[in-house]
């Protein structure tokens, strides 16, 4: 019952999400037409900066059961790495974006030997003292490096950072509508990201991922190497995480250690649980959701934080599939209250069992 | 060079005696229910300023203060039990592990949020501490650094024989080593989870109070114990007792040698070192049950 | 004991239960009288530890009801406990790193005084004297015989009438499975009632009063033990011959 079920709901979700897609598209398209507030379309970008880096955590946590918190490190990196390749070597950003992704590669591969043989609990503790390791070693950094004029600069920027190094380039192209062409690079930026994630996902690398999560032991008898399978996704995940902080670096024009807070930290998680961690939507729907709520918190000012964290535990209680688990829920719900009365009692109670 | 080696190892012993606490508040939780209670850091600053408001603001003796900071933390890990563990507990093993840990984070970050609306972000003396230091020939020890490590010693005694001698404690460690089998003799889970919670609580309303009375209180007074605590719990093997408070100690005392010799940066980049290091060679901590502990 | 009427002390009525959206028992039906000795045979994964286990309300019961002394059993193992339901599980389930003794006394572990426990440790010492031997020893560190007497011993610490053990020979030796049954069979003649689960019918053929067939979740025959063993096609057909 529920295998011949399966093959049929998962066409009819890829269609919707390629319905939810096109949508967006042209939502992206049209909105720096309906939009002229410079502040609404800044506050965009920076939300579509949060969707990116929560979809990649949900890539490794939501999808294959990674619990690492070193996502904003992972970022961080990318964006220190773009900064200071631009900074020390004179490189154009665009050239420099690359290289800081690989970099970011490279050092998500080497906390994922150390974390991922690892499980649970422990990867988590291990990947947030490394986060916490790497904010530690920046903010308290106060060896002179180099002299820029008569102010003393450290290696990696210490408590300040780094700041003009170089842009996107759309300043000297559209002037005035700079911020229109960021939000356009930025916007593409996270089309591809979403669309990366969805091809491993439905990759055999994303089922075996799944095989894992229903039947570790089935799945480890198949040939399935968890170890190998998660060092893979979480690279593939640091590009993308660290990518997303070299643009986020450009963008800005500036990096320093304070994306490494736990509150930054916090707001990504808070992002992925409120939106349904392991749903392919769920990061984008928990952005909308909690910078629209910032945003009116704002108006609560200090109650920010305060409000933050209690809607991230509230949400964990009450609903831990998130906003997108409980609509498909919902549609559930309707589709079987509308589908039973014509169906007899005995399929209905089977459709029930297999739930 | 003497005088140099004692104070290092005073201080070693000192943040070792807090770690040590802390450590055991979360290793106790591990153990016995499988939930890390990140909130465990806003418990800790929570017991330093309820503390503070009855001693300084109120007037009170310390005893009261002392009191009162195990009262606040008891409570606030009955609570965090009552409403947000409770409703969790009927999800499997790991997603339990991950939904627990991420809802104390947020409950961990709406407290000390709320500790900063109520107090404000400036340092605050803890009145609760001893002044003065014994001299012995060339050595110097402070009474505050005594009394800690002689508290923490009192304390950790204390909760070894609650667990060895007492029903409720044999019904915790028989629930930590078998929840199923606790659960056939008659052991209701959800209430010994409830008292492992406000036990937890009430230690880190302690430690609270000895970190803030050798630092200054501040509300994110508690993320670095904890993250420390953590960082040992994880040497020793979560949720084994015995082998945290000798991780604790060991490692503050590997701290203050490193704090010492290579500066104060390097301090908890090497207890980082020293946890990757022991996790690739022993993968469920030194004194681990790797085959309970792994999947 | 003499009482011409007594009702069932343990009654169970179209019960299905499983784990989470698999459904294990396919609705079981039977009683069992006050001091009767019933076994439950059948071959493995086909529910016979889930059986126990939902008597004992370890794994929760999606239909039917069970009832224990004439009412209906409360939802949660602990309350169940307290009925006087002693659950001696499968493969023992003894906390590892605690002593005999304390294991024994975790059993006590809802006894009302200090006196009531210390008779029914001298009741167990009496009954299984090797426990009272080793009663300072860890109990990960005791041998598989030694370590199923734990576990029966425990069972009885807790005081209750009724008695639900799990493949009490399951990976012993023969000579300690014969001792097992022994202890197990000296229980049954003290007039406690025991509801057993086991892989072979021979094993309990001059112990059990009744003796039923689950297989894949369901009673397939019911019936006295020396009547099974004769049904040659029931055997084969059920328990691989």
């Amino acid at each position: 019952m529920t295998t011949s079920l399966r093959p049929m709901s998962v066409s009819g979700s890829a269609r919707l999400d390629l319905l939810v897609s096109l949508a967006l598209v042209g939502a992206a398209v049209a909105l720096p037409f309906m939009v002229d507030s410079r502040y609404v379309l800044g506050q965009v970008v920076l939300a579509l900066f949060y969707a990116t880096i929560a979809s990649q955590w949900n890539l490794l946590f939501g999808f294959s059961g990674i619990f690492s918190l070193a996502q904003m490190a992972i970022f961080a990196f990318g964006g220190y790495a773009t900064a200071m390749i631009c900074f020390y070597f004179g490189w154009n950003v665009w050239a420099a974006l690359f290289p800081g992704a690989l970099a970011a590669v490279v050092f998500s591969l080497i906390v994922g030997l150390a974390c991922l043989r690892l499980t649970g609990v422990y990867v988590a503790l291990l990947t947030l003292a490394i986060a916490q390791t790497m904010y530690l070693l920046i903010v308290t950094d106060t060896e002179c490096f180099v002299m820029v004029g008569s102010i003393c600069r450290q290696l990696t920027g210490g408590a300040v950072g780094f700041a003009r190094f170089g842009d996107l380039g759309t300043r000297e192209f559209l002037k005035g509508q700079w911020l229109v062409g960021n939000y356009a690079i930025v916007a593409t930026l996270f089309a591809v990201t979403m669309i990366a994630t969805y091809i491993i996902v439905k990759s055999p690398i994303g089922l075996a991922f799944k095989a894992l999560k229903d039947n570790p032991g089935y799945a480890v008898a198949r040939g399935v190497n968890r170890f190998q399978a998660q060092l893979l996704v979480f690279g593939i995940s640091a590009f993308f995480t660290g990518l997303a902080g070299g643009f986020y670096a450009a963008h800005f024009q500036a990096i320093g250690p304070g994306i490494l807070s736990m509150s930054q930290l916090m707001f990504i998680i808070a992002i992925a649980v409120v939106g349904g961690v392991g749903t392919f939507w769920g990061p984008l729907v928990g952005t909308i959701v909690l910078v629209a709520a910032d945003e009116l918190m704002r108006e609560a000012g200090e109650f920010r934080t305060l409000g933050l964290g209690l809607i991230i535990a509230l949400s964990i209680v009450l609903m831990p599939k998130g906003l997108v688990g409980r609509l498909g829920d919902l549609v559930r719900w309707l589709r079987r209250r509308s589908g039973a009365a014509g169906r007899s009692k005995l399929r209905e109670s089977t459709a029930t069992a297999g739930e | 060079m003497l005088d140099i080696l004692t104070s290092i190892i005073i201080a070693g012993l000192t943040t070792g005696a807090l770690y040590a606490l802390a450590t055991v508040g979360l290793s106790l939780v591990w153990g016995s229910m499988g939930m890390l209670n990140m909130a465990h850091a806003a418990m800790l600053t929570l017991g330093g300023y309820a503390a503070f408001s009855l001693s300084s603001a109120l007037g009170l003796p310390a005893v009261v203060g002392f009191a009162g900071a195990v009262l606040a933390g008891a409570i606030a890990g009955g609570l965090l039990y009552v409403f947000i563990v409770r409703n969790l507990l009927n999800n499997d093993k790991a997603t339990f592990e991950s939904n627990v840990m991420i809802a104390t984070v947020g409950i961990g970050i709406a407290l000390e949020n709320a500790i900063l609306l109520t107090f404000g972000g400036q340092p605050l003396k803890q009145p609760i501490s001893a002044t003065g230091s014994l001299i012995i020939g060339p050595v110097n020890l402070p009474y505050q650094n005594m009394l800690i490590v002689i508290v923490v010693i009192a304390l950790m005694a204390l909760v070894a024989l609650l667990l060895a001698r007492t029903r409720i404690g044999r019904a915790i460690r028989a629930t930590a080593q078998n929840r199923e089998a606790a659960q056939l003799m008659g052991v209701a889970v959800n209430r010994v989870y409830f008292q492992v919670l406000v036990l937890s609580g009430a230690l880190a309303g302690v430690c609270g109070v000895m970190v803030s009375s050798m630092t200054q209180l501040s509300p994110p007074l508690g993320n670095d114990p904890m993250l420390k605590a953590f960082i040992m719990c994880v040497v020793a093997g979560l949720g084994n007792l015995p082998g945290a408070v000798a991780a604790a100690f060991g490692l503050a005392l590997l701290e203050a040698f490193v704090q010492y010799a290579a500066g104060a940066r390097w301090g908890f980049p090497s207890l980082l070192f020293v946890v990757i290091a022991v996790l690739i060679w022993r993968p469920a901590g030194l004194f681990g049950r790797a085959q309970i502990r792994r999947m | 004991m003499t009482l011409s009427e007594k009702p069932p002390v343990l009654s169970l009525s179209n019960i299905v239960s499983g784990y989470r959206e698999l459904t294990v028992l396919k609705g079981i039906s039977f009683d069992v009288a006050a001091g009767a000795f019933v076994t439950v045979v059948g071959p493995n994964g086909h529910g016979k530890s889930t059986l126990l286990k939902t008597i004992s309300g370890l794994v929760p019961l999606k239909q039917g009801s069970i009832g224990i002394n004439g009412s209906p059993a409360p939802g949660q193992p602990h309350a169940i406990a307290a009925l006087g339901v002693a659950h001696v599980p499968q493969g023992d389930m003894l906390f590892p790193e605690m002593s005999v003794l304390e294991n024994l006394l975790m059993g006590a572990y809802l006894a009302p005084s200090r006196a009531e426990i210390d008779r029914r440790l001298d009741e167990v010492y009496t009954l299984l004297p090797k426990l009272a031997d080793r009663r300072h020893q860890i109990a990960s560190s005791l041998s598989g015989g030694e370590r199923r007497m734990a576990g029966i011993g425990r069972g009885l610490m807790m005081g209750g009438e009724i008695l639900l053990i799990d493949e009490p020979s399951l990976g012993l030796a023969p000579l300690v499975i014969e001792q097992v049954y022994g202890v197990i069979a000296e229980l049954s003649r003290s007039g406690r009632t025991i509801l057993l689960v086991e892989e072979n019918p021979a094993r309990v053929a001059d112990l059990a009063d009744h003796l039923h067939l689950l297989d894949d979740g369901e009673i397939v025959w019911s019936g006295p033990p020396a009547e099974l063993l004769a049904r040659d096609e029931l055997l084969a057909t059920y328990l691989g011959g």
